[in-house]
């Protein structure tokens, strides 16, 4: 009886303790400096193009927004930058919340040689309460004084 | 004398003949150029921001229906037929929109379910995402003839119309070189017969003539300028260019001070869309007024404007333009016109100073009143709208309450974006629509209060010598200035406070604690933080500055607000979003310029006291829940002898300015909270505004700290508050006298928290 009483503990702490490691399992990229992170996050600050690439590939939550994402990757595509950017600031007006616009108006301001603009716009872009873990992450190396 | 004779006539034939062509030449010479330069001189159209509705997107229904009524939007029971029309049943919203830019007119129902746009879907079923209202047009920069007109080519006219305008004007356009004997003979016959003049025989091309050169007066001096100037039209150009400049160039209708111009203008004057748009009987009413377009006015005199727009239609069916069944349907129609928008050249006399001083920047002044540009600008026309509404609205209010000393009350008042620095709305005086003195642009006043939140910003952004809670002392304070001079400084109530801590200071707007803050920190620190909330002046040295002895306009203030209520980022202050011109050369688009002036965190503390000036400060009186659904924060202002009444405060993604005071700096009785505060708070309750959630820093963690000793405290205490801290600066100290209410919450939630905490600690060991 004794036995069965304690394996039950054990099983109930056991339980208790992997619900705890899920959730150290995602860890809060906001609190960790960007210096810490391992070797394929440190490719996104040693390659801008590549860095790029893993921007284009956030998509916004709002289908109305994707929408005007995707116009804005076009003219990007197509070097059309003026374009780009009009569509960019034109979705953040309907919503701030979405991060894939902070991102891509911080590589577009990148691109322009606008870098005080870009970290600004990344910095904003950390406020978003909406911002996913990866997002953060993003957005905290262009805000990263490295670009 | 018979000698003589011969060559003297020969002499007067010769004269007369070299006068006449002379005189052909000049009026040739001045029909070329005005046709081929001058006519095509169209002023700059100035719109609001088009409102674009996306699915998922956040919506306040009520402010949406209210814009729709701005754009003279009729709303009706049964299903939209037509543009301009809506209906509302439970949260399904139909629209039918009358089309802009690349937005297609047609029906669109919008399916609104707690604030939020579920789903959009065009007619014929298919969803949609994003639509887009077209924007309000609110003026333009004229010539000084101030005739307004928008160009159409070719391509931009419908066929219907220029059919419609050949069968009731002229007939025989093709056929004839200018003049038409048969109709000058037909009308001849008429008005001998009715002795007055009934009818007139001109063409087209002598309308376009006349609507050119001359005045409207009948004369036979000069019908006959006309004729000839006619005769030169049809020589120069060919039926199809005399034709759309005549379609570009007739006079339709007078509004105000502004001659509406060509069918394209008035097109969008009395329909809100442009001509490709339009009925056969809203085109039938445009031409009708060519007759009279004073007498046929159809927001004057509508039961004339639909008798003469009938005749027209039955021209139509006698000329086997329509069909029968056709005729009568239009028929029956309603007029269904816009009602005209604004009487004078511009309607927000204060907003488009700003448009045109933004302009002034890239743009030649000529360029701006000739070259045809598009403006489109920030304004809100909804936010523009209420508050006019609330700054009139409260002086009445006030002068009720204060009596005949608030007649020659004066306000200015400014609402902008706090992200961007869009101006959503300006207004420059208690009587919106007259122009004069812009004091939103330029009243140059003392700013009171309004000044202290930049010196604890200076404060809170050495995060090592001040949190919130660092005591000030706010007893007797005697400056020495010059020789024996002293300056002694008083709080509004006249009362000393004590040692109080540094948010108290700041949401009671204590003087004397603030004006000794100022003089602890380093003056080139405070100079810093002015210049880098975007204020160019010089901040004086002498300590009558802190406490609000310095002098701003509302713009300046608005824009050293924005960076604080963005959160430390700066946005300059703008008007325009974006120009467009018929040349690639004269279209400028107006990207967002953003740039980080202050660290988040010391921004998080003072919007946090800027929070407490509405709950428990000079700004009391919403009640909680209010104050957590707009996210709140602002600061009253009023300056000696309470000559200026301020408040400025954020809501949602706005925020919001208001002066009140006299042109002549008499006294008043307002202070910022009973007058300024006043005209903010009945507009923010009417706009109800969307608020965006942003995330806190994650260097900052709150503590409940006692209101009067600044130390740690328990939620269960007694006069303790819960603050934000930059991690690492708040207190460490609990009293004795309060550890058994900082203990009994700790008991409740606290020692859980640590007993999974030390479990988590010995599994990883």
């Amino acid at each position: 009886m004794k036995t069965k009483f304690f394996i039950c503990v054990f099983f109930t702490f056991f339980l208790l303790g992997g619900c705890v490691s899920v959730t150290k399992k995602v860890p809060n990229f906001y609190d960790i400096e960007i210096g810490k992170f391992s070797s394929s996050i440190r490719l996104l600050l040693d390659d801008v193009s590549y860095l790029k690439q893993e921007v284009l590939k956030v998509n916004a939550k709002k289908p109305s927004i994707q929408r005007i994402l995707s116009q804005a990757d076009l003219y990007w595509g197509k070097k059309e930058l003026k374009n780009a950017n009009a569509e960019l600031e034109r979705a953040l007006r309907i919503s701030k919340d979405e991060s894939a616009l902070y991102l891509r108006l911080a590589h577009l301001r990148l691109e322009q040689g606008l870098k005080k603009e870009s970290q600004a716009f990344a910095s904003r872009g950390l406020l978003n309460q909406e911002a996913s873990s990866w997002e953060i992450l993003l957005l905290k190396i262009y805000s990263s004084p490295k670009y | 004398m018979k000698y003589y004779f011969k060559p003297f006539l020969y002499i007067c034939i010769f004269t007369f003949l070299v006068v006449i062509v002379a005189y052909v030449s000049l009026l040739d010479s001045r029909v070329t150029n005005k046709l081929d330069g001058v006519l095509w001189t169209v002023p700059a159209k100035v719109y609001s921001r088009p409102l674009e509705l996306a699915e998922g997107s956040r919506i306040n229904l009520n402010n949406l229906i209210r814009e729709l009524d701005l754009l003279s939007y009729e709303k009706i029971k049964t299903n939209p037929k037509s543009p301009g029309e809506y209906s509302l049943k439970d949260n399904n919203l139909s629209i039918f929109i009358r089309g802009f830019d690349d937005q297609v007119p047609g029906l669109f129902a919008l399916d609104i379910k707690n604030g939020e746009i579920k789903g959009i879907k065009r007619r014929d079923g298919i969803s949609l995402d994003l639509i887009k209202l077209e924007p309000l047009s609110i003026g333009g920069i004229y010539p000084a003839h101030n005739q307004d007109r928008i160009l159409l080519n070719w391509s931009q006219v419908p066929d219907d119309l220029v059919q419609i305008i050949l069968l009731v004007e002229d007939k025989n356009f093709f056929n004839h070189r200018g003049l038409s004997f048969k109709s000058i003979f037909r009308a001849f016959l008429r008005n001998t017969r009715s002795l007055s003049i009934e009818e007139g025989g001109s063409t087209i091309t002598q309308q376009l003539a006349k609507s050119l050169f001359f005045s409207p007066r009948q004369t036979l001096r000069r019908k006959m300028k006309e004729a000839l100037a006619a005769i030169l039209i049809e020589l120069h150009y060919s039926k199809q260019e005399i034709l759309l400049a005549y379609i570009n160039d007739v006079f339709i209708a007078q509004s105000g001070k502004r001659a509406i111009h060509g069918f394209g203008l008035a097109s969008q004057f009395f329909f809100g869309t442009s001509l490709e748009n339009l009925d056969t009987e809203q085109m039938a009413l445009l031409v009708g007024m060519l007759k009279g377009p004073s007498i046929y006015n159809p927001n004057r005199n509508p039961g004339k404007a639909k008798k003469r727009r009938d005749l027209v239609l039955k021209i139509l069916f006698d000329g086997s333009l329509i069909q029968e069944d056709n005729f009568l349907e239009f028929k029956k129609r309603p007029l269904k016109v816009m009602q005209p928008t604004y009487k004078s050249l511009t309607r927000h006399a204060a907003f488009s100073d700003l448009v045109t001083l933004d302009l002034k920047r890239n743009f030649k002044d000529s360029d701006l009143r000739t070259k045809g540009l598009k403006i489109f600008t920030n304004l809100d026309p909804l936010i523009q709208k209420l508050l006019e509404e609330s700054l009139i609205q409260t002086k009445k209010e006030l002068q009720v309450k204060y009596g005949n000393t608030l007649n020659e009350l004066e306000g200015a008042a400014i609402v902008i974006d706090t992200f961007s620095g869009e101006i959503k709305a300006a207004v420059g005086s208690t009587e919106p629509q007259s122009y004069g003195f812009n004091r939103a642009l330029n009243a140059s006043r003392p700013v009171g209060s309004l000044i202290k939140p930049f010196i604890y910003l200076s404060a809170l952004s050495k995060y090592d010598s001040y949190t919130l809670v660092t005591p000030l002392d706010d007893s007797k304070l005697t400056v020495p200035i010059q020789g024996n001079e002293v300056w002694e400084p008083n709080n509004f109530d006249k009362e000393f406070h004590g040692i109080v801590p540094l948010h108290k200071a700041l949401w009671q707007s204590y003087n004397i604690a603030t004006a000794r803050l100022g003089l602890e920190l380093d003056h080139s620190s405070i100079q810093e933080t002015f210049k880098n909330l975007g204020i160019e002046k010089k901040v004086p040295e002498y300590p009558s500055v802190f406490v609000g002895a310095f002098e701003m306009t509302p713009m300046e203030v608005i824009q050293a607000y924005q960076t604080i209520s963005s959160g430390g980022f700066f946005s300059p202050l703008n008007s325009v979003r974006e120009v467009r011109g018929t040349k690639e050369e004269l279209s400028i688009s107006y990207p967002y310029k953003l740039e980080q002036r202050f660290r988040p965190e010391p921004i998080f503390l003072l919007k946090f006291i800027l929070e407490q000036t509405f709950v428990r400060g000079t700004a009391r009186g919403y009640s909680l829940k209010l104050i957590e659904k707009w996210k709140v924060g602002g600061k009253t202002g009023t300056s000696d002898d309470q000559r200026d009444s301020w408040f400025i405060g954020y809501a949602g993604e706005y925020l919001a300015l208001v002066w009140l005071g006299f042109d002549d700096n008499r006294k008043s009785p307002l202070t910022g909270r009973s007058g300024s505060l006043q005209v903010w708070k009945k507009f923010i309750s009417n706009l109800d505004p969307l608020t965006i959630e942003t995330r806190k820093p994650s260097r900052i963690i709150y503590e409940w700290i006692d209101l009067e000793d600044g130390l740690l405290s328990g939620k269960k205490c007694e006069g303790s508050l819960k603050i934000p801290f930059i991690s690492g600066t708040e207190p460490k100290v609990v009293p004795d006298k309060r550890k058994w209410c900082r203990e009994k919450e700790d008991s409740r939630t606290s020692k859980v928290v640590d007993k999974i905490k030390e479990m988590i600690e010995i599994k990883r060991q």
